[in-house]
């Protein structure tokens, strides 16, 4: 039992941090029907500026650990989302009238560039680098179950995170001008929406999310390398198919899916943990079969 | 910037007065590098080339030399196909008289049918595969750091005799963690330990927590990882994350400065080893240092640079004693015995392996220490469990 | 007009032969460089040129004696390298690549199928020839049964491909690409991450691993890789051109381009996307398993995303559907990275950001297909 609240919670931490991946994949489908296969590596360079902003903020002394970590998501936050509104803007939208395929092999070697400047760029960029532990990491030990504080207040973060992005895509101006890009781009054009606006917008706020994971990733793991978008890139794509593009819950649903299917694979195997992700894509192809657009299957007419 | 410069000005200076002093132009013998310079373990990659241009600058520098030397660097990516392909530049390129070869074992055991066939002598600077030397006959190749054998019975024999005998393996199923855990178990049969649970992992793979939640379980006494630094740095922290008070040890892929400076002081503690002494200590490690600090690399040599290094510098050596000629260079490597060199005395055995004995390390505040002179072995601080 | 068609072609092989050496042999990086340009410049002009466009629009229409010309082309550049057998390792290495990207192409240039998956279909191949290795069977007959086994294990993935559509359809694809290789790292029945040796091809009681001698000179044993290869190539592309100028290709391009109406006339989609799926993976584990009898070795790292990605580029910079862009795009996909190894760790960098702006600056890949037309004359009498 002990154990079992153990796996489910690392489970969570797991499908928050995919989850968060996801709905920047599903966003931007649902504005523009791409996909952009940087956004995993966009993760690790939110990653990276936060380092950089920890060690500049250490040069100016200051110490204070959950400012320096405000400070440090926010700064990951602006520089994901400006990279992910300069990759929308320079190289997606003009790219929008060609095979969607064609996107998706530039977008991926985007992602090869972006990883390669961070391995190249970063002193000694090609080996770990250690993340300050930027929340209080108390134990709390509640009868033999042994969790970190600071893994309870990201577990809670990201929900607040993808929560607050869902009130303001359904409350706020701009949340309405991406969904009329979403439902149709050229009516919403005619009824005086700035597309290219809408989009970047877009852009910037999924991978500003991203960028949120990048840190949330350090903070928790304490460790971050240049390669990590790779995979996770491939997951949250995973995830957000498996969920339904352009829905925001579902890619959350899908999230905590493969995370789910991960850690189940490895307590009923453990002998074969090395098979858990031919298993987690293995599910993935069967999830396909049985919902051909996702769990939650992919409505026009309410995208985003 | 200038730092960088320096070292190539000297080399072009003394180069330019040493061609002007022997009055005809120096030949070029040609030596190729072959390592990861792009991708996961392109620390490795880099360190070991940066370590093999130290040997080639130093002998260019040196006005006794009979040659000019020039280093050919290729990426094998760590892809056995792609090493083939450069494994083959290498070996058909005809000035080119002997090669540095190989970090990853499945590229070192792709190739040597290359460099057999081609007739290019080689020395691998990095992988450890046993059958890379003993799986063939191969005249060409020889291997100047360890293969994994010496090291697991030197870990399974050491640390069961701490008193260390519930282990868990967690292995990155690359051909690197999984030979690790195929001699591990070897050696650990003939000791009274005994493995209560194996777990594969991916060597991309960030999240430990559901294998390290199942080793909570089985309650070991000691997990060793079989695997590289990023892989070796995660799998730590999380079992910190997760409150595994176990021992943690490592094969010698984790000993690197930058599993230390990863975990910090979640690091105190871990078990490693590695191939041959610490350079620093051995005739010319100091030298080795200063050269490689001097040339102002932006990247660390990492514990396999040294071997590079050796390696290169042997290939030098058999130039200038029979000259650039494959075959005779070839056999002046193989009749390399106890030679005096960073990483120790090296002789090739008749399938051209060095034997190596491994050393033990300790992490201790933030450093690899020989386990002779730490604190640990002294009784001043203790390991986990003890 | 068949004319102007043989006198075009001759002369590509004419500028071609020559570049293709030049590019694939230097190890010049201001001639590479150059070479590249020459390469690249030459797509733009015969695409954005009327002429030289309203020109090559009748490529997907050239007689099978243009395939005659390729051919040639392919035995003189393959002769004229003769000895060197790094080039030549090149230059196969460049025609099996091209083969397995034919078979991309007939899936999603003309079937509209997306697969992201080609390294693995590729290694299927691969590995099936290095189980054969030991059988007492022909060379001819293992390269067949890694076509066959490919395509069967194609199969697994029928059920999924037709029910989904689009990026779903891709990420079937991408997971079965990744899960194919995780597990034939984890498995050990297939030699587990260390991979396993090939046997060197043999045709009628003669090893590929000797050379062809000519009198006294030597040739390189790769020689006999590159000539299969190349004429596997051609007898693939000339079966592609066929498929493509018959009912069965009018049908595929319906599929493709509106699976709606395609249905609405009578054609049936599900068997016209499982046929070309179908056929592609077979294509592509023929290719695969000349590739690992052509290296002696294969293992599991060599048939991974970044793979798969390398063929999808070969297809999409050759312009989607286009047979004749297939060989320079795998020109510049599989030699640019070998010869950037100047570049050391910067060579990926430099490679990714190249394909990066191609794209930017050409979103349909340097030799867009045309659409199909039939007002040859009309367009030409303009």
């Amino acid at each position: 039992m002990v154990i079992f609240v153990e796996y489910a919670f690392s489970g969570l931490m797991l499908g928050i941090m995919y989850s968060l991946v996801a709905v920047g994949f599903t966003l931007f489908f649902g504005v523009l029907n791409v996909i952009n296969f940087s956004h995993g590596d966009v993760l690790a360079v939110g990653s990276f500026s936060a380092l950089i902003a920890y060690v500049g903020l250490q040069a100016v002394g200051l110490d204070l650990p959950i400012l320096c970590f405000i400070a440090v998501a926010l700064a990951a936050f602006v520089v994901t989302g400006l990279l992910g509104a300069a990759i929308g803007g320079g190289f997606v939208v003009p790219m929008r009238n060609a095979p969607p395929i064609n996107v998706l092999l530039m977008t991926m070697m985007i992602g090869t560039v972006l990883r390669e400047v961070i391995r190249l760029g970063y002193p000694n960029g090609s080996n770990p680098k250690a993340f300050p532990a930027l929340l209080p990491d108390t134990a709390i030990e509640v009868g033999s179950v042994f969790i970190r504080l600071d893994s309870v207040i990201l577990l809670g973060l990201g929900l607040a995170v993808v929560a607050l992005l869902d009130q303001f895509i359904r409350r706020t101006k701009f949340g309405l001008a991406i969904r009329a890009v979403a439902q149709d781009g050229e009516t919403a054009q005619i009824i005086g929406i700035d597309f290219k606006q809408t989009i970047l917008l877009t852009f910037a706020i999924g991978s500003g999310l991203a960028g949120l994971a990048g840190v949330m990733h350090g903070v928790y793991y304490r460790e971050v390398n240049f390669s990590v978008g790779l995979l996770l890139g491939v997951i949250g794509f995973s995830a957000a198919i498996i969920g339904g593009l352009g829905r925001i819950w579902g890619a959350v649903l899908g999230g905590f899916v493969f995370a789910a299917l991960q850690t189940l694979w490895v307590i009923l195997f453990p002998d074969l943990s090395g098979y858990r992700d031919v298993f987690a894509f293995a599910m993935v192809i069967v999830v396909m079969t049985i919902w051909p657009t996702g769990m939650m299957a992919e409505m026009r007419s309410e995208r985003v | 910037m200038f730092s960088k410069l320096r070292m190539p000005i000297v080399i072009a200076v003394v180069g330019a007065m040493s061609v002007a002093g022997s009055a005809y132009a120096q030949e070029t013998a040609k030596i190729a590098f072959i390592g990861p310079l792009t991708g996961g373990n392109s620390a490795a990659g880099i360190g070991g080339r940066n370590s093999a241009q130290v040997a080639i600058d130093q002998a260019n520098a040196n006005p006794d030399s009979k040659y000019k030397y020039e280093l050919v660097a290729l990426d094998d990516e760590c892809k056995p196909n792609v090493g083939i392909q450069v494994a083959t530049r290498a070996a058909t390129s005809r000035d080119i008289v002997a090669g540095v070869t190989h970090y990853c074992s499945a590229v070192g055991i792709a190739a040597v049918d290359v460099y057999h066939r081609f007739q290019l002598p080689v020395i691998v600077w990095g992988a450890i595969l046993p059958a890379i030397t003993y799986g063939n006959d191969y005249a060409e190749i020889h291997r100047v750091n360890g293969s994994m054998l010496d090291e697991n019975r030197v870990s399974a024999r050491f640390l069961t005799e701490m008193g260390y005998k519930k282990w868990v393996v967690i292995y990155d199923t690359t051909d690197y963690g999984k030979g690790h855990l195929e001699i591990f178990k070897k050696m650990l049969a003939d000791t009274d330990g005994e493995i209560l649970g194996e777990f594969g992992v991916g060597s991309d793979q960030q999240d430990f927590t559901a294998e390290l939640l199942k080793v909570k379980q089985i309650e070991p006494q000691i997990v060793l990882f079989a695997g590289l630094t990023p892989l070796g740095v995660r799998i730590r922290s999380q079992m910190d994350r997760l409150g595994l008070d176990i021992q943690f040890a490592g094969v010698s892929g984790i000993m690197s400065v930058s599993y230390l400076d990863a975990l910090g002081e979640t690091s105190e503690g871990t078990i490693s080893f590695h191939n041959g002494a610490p350079f620093e200590a051995l005739p010319g490690g100091k030298a080795f240092v200063e050269a490689y600090d001097a040339e102002g690399f932006d990247d660390p040599a990492e514990p396999y640079g040294p071997f590079a290094y050796a390696a290169t510098k042997i290939i030098i050596d058999a130039v200038e004693e029979v000259g650039p000629d494959r075959a005779a260079v070839n056999k002046a490597i193989s009749a390399t015995k106890d030679l005096p060199t960073i990483v120790g005395d090296i002789t090739f055995d008749d399938h051209g392996q060095n034997s190596v004995d491994s050393t033990k390390y300790v992490a201790q505040d933030g450093k690899w220490v020989r386990w002779e002179d730490s604190e640990y072995a002294s009784g001043a601080r203790k390991l986990k469990g003890q | 007009m068949k004319n102007t068609n043989i006198i075009l072609a001759s002369i590509l092989v004419v500028i071609g032969v020559p570049v293709v050496r030049t590019i694939v042999e230097t190890e010049n990086q201001v001639t590479l460089i150059g070479g590249l340009v020459v390469l690249v410049a030459a797509a733009i002009a015969l695409t954005h040129v009327p002429r030289l466009r309203a020109a090559t629009a009748s490529l997907g229409g050239w007689g099978e004696g243009n395939f005659a010309l390729l051919a040639a082309g392919g035995v003189a550049v393959a002769l004229s390298m003769f000895e060197d057998h790094f080039s030549l390792l090149m230059l196969a290495t460049v025609l099996i690549y091209a083969l397995a990207a034919m078979g991309l192409t007939l899936q999603f240039g003309y079937g509209g199928v997306i697969n992201f998956a080609g390294a693995a279909f590729f290694g299927v191949g691969g590995y099936t020839a290095a189980v054969m290795s030991d059988l007492p069977v022909p060379s001819l007959i293992v390269l067949a049964c890694g076509g066959v086994i490919a395509a069967v294990a194609g199969a697994l993935l029928i059920l999924p491909i037709l029910r989904t559509a689009g990026h779903y359809a891709a990420l079937i694809t991408i997971a079965f690409g990744l899960l194919f290789q995780d597990f034939l790292e984890v498995n050990e029945a297939l030699g587990g991450p260390q991979g396993l040796k090939v046997e060197a091809m043999e045709l009628a009681g003669w090893s590929f691993n000797n050379s062809l001698a000519i009198g006294s000179f030597q040739a390189s044993f790769f020689l006999n890789y590159a000539l299969l290869a190349l004429a596997l190539l051609i007898v693939a592309m000339i079966f592609l051109n066929r498929i493509n100028r018959s009912w069965i290709g009018l049908s595929l391009d319906m599929v493709r381009e509106d699976e709606t109406a395609a249905s609405a006339f009578g054609i049936d989609t599900s068997r016209k996307r499982i046929m070309a799926f179908f056929l592609g993976n077979g294509i592509i584990g023929v290719a695969g398993a000349l590739y690992a009898m052509m290296q002696n070795f294969i293992a599991p790292n060599n048939f991974g995303f970044g793979e798969s990605l390398q063929l999808i580029a070969i297809v999409i910079l050759g312009g989607l559907g286009n047979l004749w862009g297939i060989i320079p795009a795998t020109i510049i996909i599989m030699v640019a990275p070998e010869k950037f190894q100047e570049f050391g760790e910067y060579r990926i960098l430099i490679f990714s950001l190249i394909i990066v702006l191609i794209l930017r600056f050409s979103p349909s890949g340097l030799f867009p297909r045309t659409m199909r037309s039939y007002s040859h004359d009309l367009e030409r009498g303009q």
